[in-house]
């Protein structure tokens, strides 16, 4: 479904990403784990069309995302993407949040909208929260408003960047239910997380990387138990407790 | 020097100075608009994504906000009349207040620019983010998302700028129109002293920019509360 070619994306003087390429195929859950500055969110971001990649290719669905091609905005419209700080609209409802790519973007009536928008926001648990402003939520009820408004656009594989890291510890539990949900419901995605715990328990495969490179990509159960690479071993030794 | 307060302080001169007032006022309020759509102008032009557009909007914010008002003011009303002239041979007979009008407004606009682009600026950068990876144009993020936040961020400024206009607009009265600072010294040269009318329409003055002033904080607080 995603496959990425040989992408790399310099800012300023560092490489970011450096010669990346990975595939994700239809159903798979994907997590990209690695230390800080591991390069882990831009190649995320650049799957996206967020960051332009300098060299490389990303393809979705066998389908080249050209800026410059027609079709790039429709491809992009299949992914969703989720923040790792929400950025929900702070001066509209919760709703209002969810409805203003349906209304917007594909022109839909306000009512069929709202309908789509309750649905969605009945699936993550919080409803009763739709005329609410976003500053009257939680982290993680943000999180998931996030993620609902995220899936009004029914993208076909969701990227998630670091949804957990800016949640108190409590609340990351809540959204990583959801995401689990997702996962079990068949959706596609790619997780950039430090969620060792998740990425152990729902992924199908990581990919683990350092300075811009993939450093070792594997079966999640496989990496868990049996890492390779001596860089790995030392990081999981580091981050599982 | 104040022996002729009592003869100053007479109804029909009070009157003079209010509808002095009304023409700082209105002035104000005029270059405040016309300035807000140079500010649009200007931090679109800032903006641009065109080198000349963004080299065009700062030579005029540089220009403007590096050179006195009183110099723009007097330029604006001694060029225009001779650049009618040498077009079409006659003379302008202008009108004081429009050059003071048009004066302010255009200082007033460089300003604007100022405080606008920082206000589109000041809005997270996540929020465009998060518009793109919801399919929306770059004029649908502008429009829904980032100037209704913006926007909330200018307001004040643009109030403590409405402040400011409200004194400059003195300025113009170097130019013979008539607004409340000039009309005190039309007052004063009546009675042969200035003091007492320059101390009243500095009254004048005070009510006017403290009751803005408190309408600002006002507009500030019930801002602050939809955060």
């Amino acid at each position: 479904m995603i496959k990425v070619e040989h992408i790399s994306k310099q800012f300023k003087k560092v490489k970011a990403v450096d010669d990346v390429s990975l595939e994700v195929k239809k159903g798979e859950i994907v997590c990209l784990i690695g230390p800080s500055g591991s390069g882990k969110s831009t190649v995320l971001r650049c799957i996206h069309g967020l960051e332009v990649p300098e060299t490389g290719h990303v393809y979705l669905n066998g389908e080249v995302l050209d800026p410059k091609k027609s079709n790039y905005q429709e491809l992009r419209n299949k992914m969703g993407f989720v923040f790792q700080h929400f950025n929900l609209f702070p001066h509209m409802t919760v709703l209002e949040n969810l409805t203003l790519s349906l209304t917007k973007v594909r022109h839909m009536e306000e009512e069929k909208a709202n309908e789509i928008a309750c649905n969605y926001l009945t699936r993550v648990g919080l409803l009763d929260k739709k005329d609410e402003y976003p500053n009257k939520l939680s982290g993680g009820q943000k999180q998931r408003v996030a993620i609902a408004r995220s899936l009004c656009t029914s993208p076909e594989i969701m990227l998630f960047d670091e949804p957990t890291s800016a949640l108190d510890p409590e609340m990351v539990i809540e959204v990583l239910e959801v995401m689990q949900q997702l996962a079990k419901e068949g959706m596609t995605m790619i997780v950039v997380t430090h969620e060792m715990g998740f990425a152990k328990t729902v992924a199908d495969r990581v990919i683990f990387l350092e300075n811009g490179k993939i450093v070792e990509e594997n079966d999640a159960k496989a990496f868990y138990e049996n890492p390779k690479t001596e860089r790995a071993q030392d990081f999981l030794k580091k981050v599982m407790h | 020097m104040f022996v002729a307060f009592s003869k100053v302080f007479t109804p029909e001169n009070l009157l003079y100075f209010a509808k002095g007032a009304v023409v700082s006022l209105l002035l104000a309020a005029v270059s405040l608009l016309f300035g807000i759509v140079f500010g649009i102008l200007g931090s679109s032009a800032k903006r641009s994504k065109y080198k000349i557009f963004r080299i065009i909007g700062n030579v005029y914010v540089e220009v403007i906000r590096g050179t006195p008002m009183l110099l723009q003011i007097l330029i604006l009303f001694s060029v225009i009349p001779s650049i009618y002239t040498a077009f079409t041979g006659n003379v302008l007979r202008i009108n004081v207040f429009l050059i003071g009008a048009v004066a302010i407004s255009i200082n007033s606009g460089a300003y604007s620019t100022e405080l606008i682009r920082s206000g589109i600026n000041g809005v997270d950068k996540g929020q465009w983010e998060a518009c793109e990876t919801l399919g929306l144009s770059h004029k649908q993020t502008m429009r829904l998302v980032i100037l209704p936040q913006a926007f909330k961020r200018i307001i004040p400024p643009m109030i403590s700028e409405f402040i400011t206009l409200i004194k400059d607009s003195s300025l113009i009265s170097c130019i013979g129109a008539v607004e409340l600072l000039k009309s005190a010294q039309v007052v004063g040269a009546q009675y042969y002293d200035v003091m007492s009318p320059y101390c009243i329409v500095a009254v004048y003055y005070l009510i006017m920019t403290i009751s803005i002033s408190y309408l600002g904080r006002y507009v500030e607080k019930r801002l602050a509360e939809s955060d």
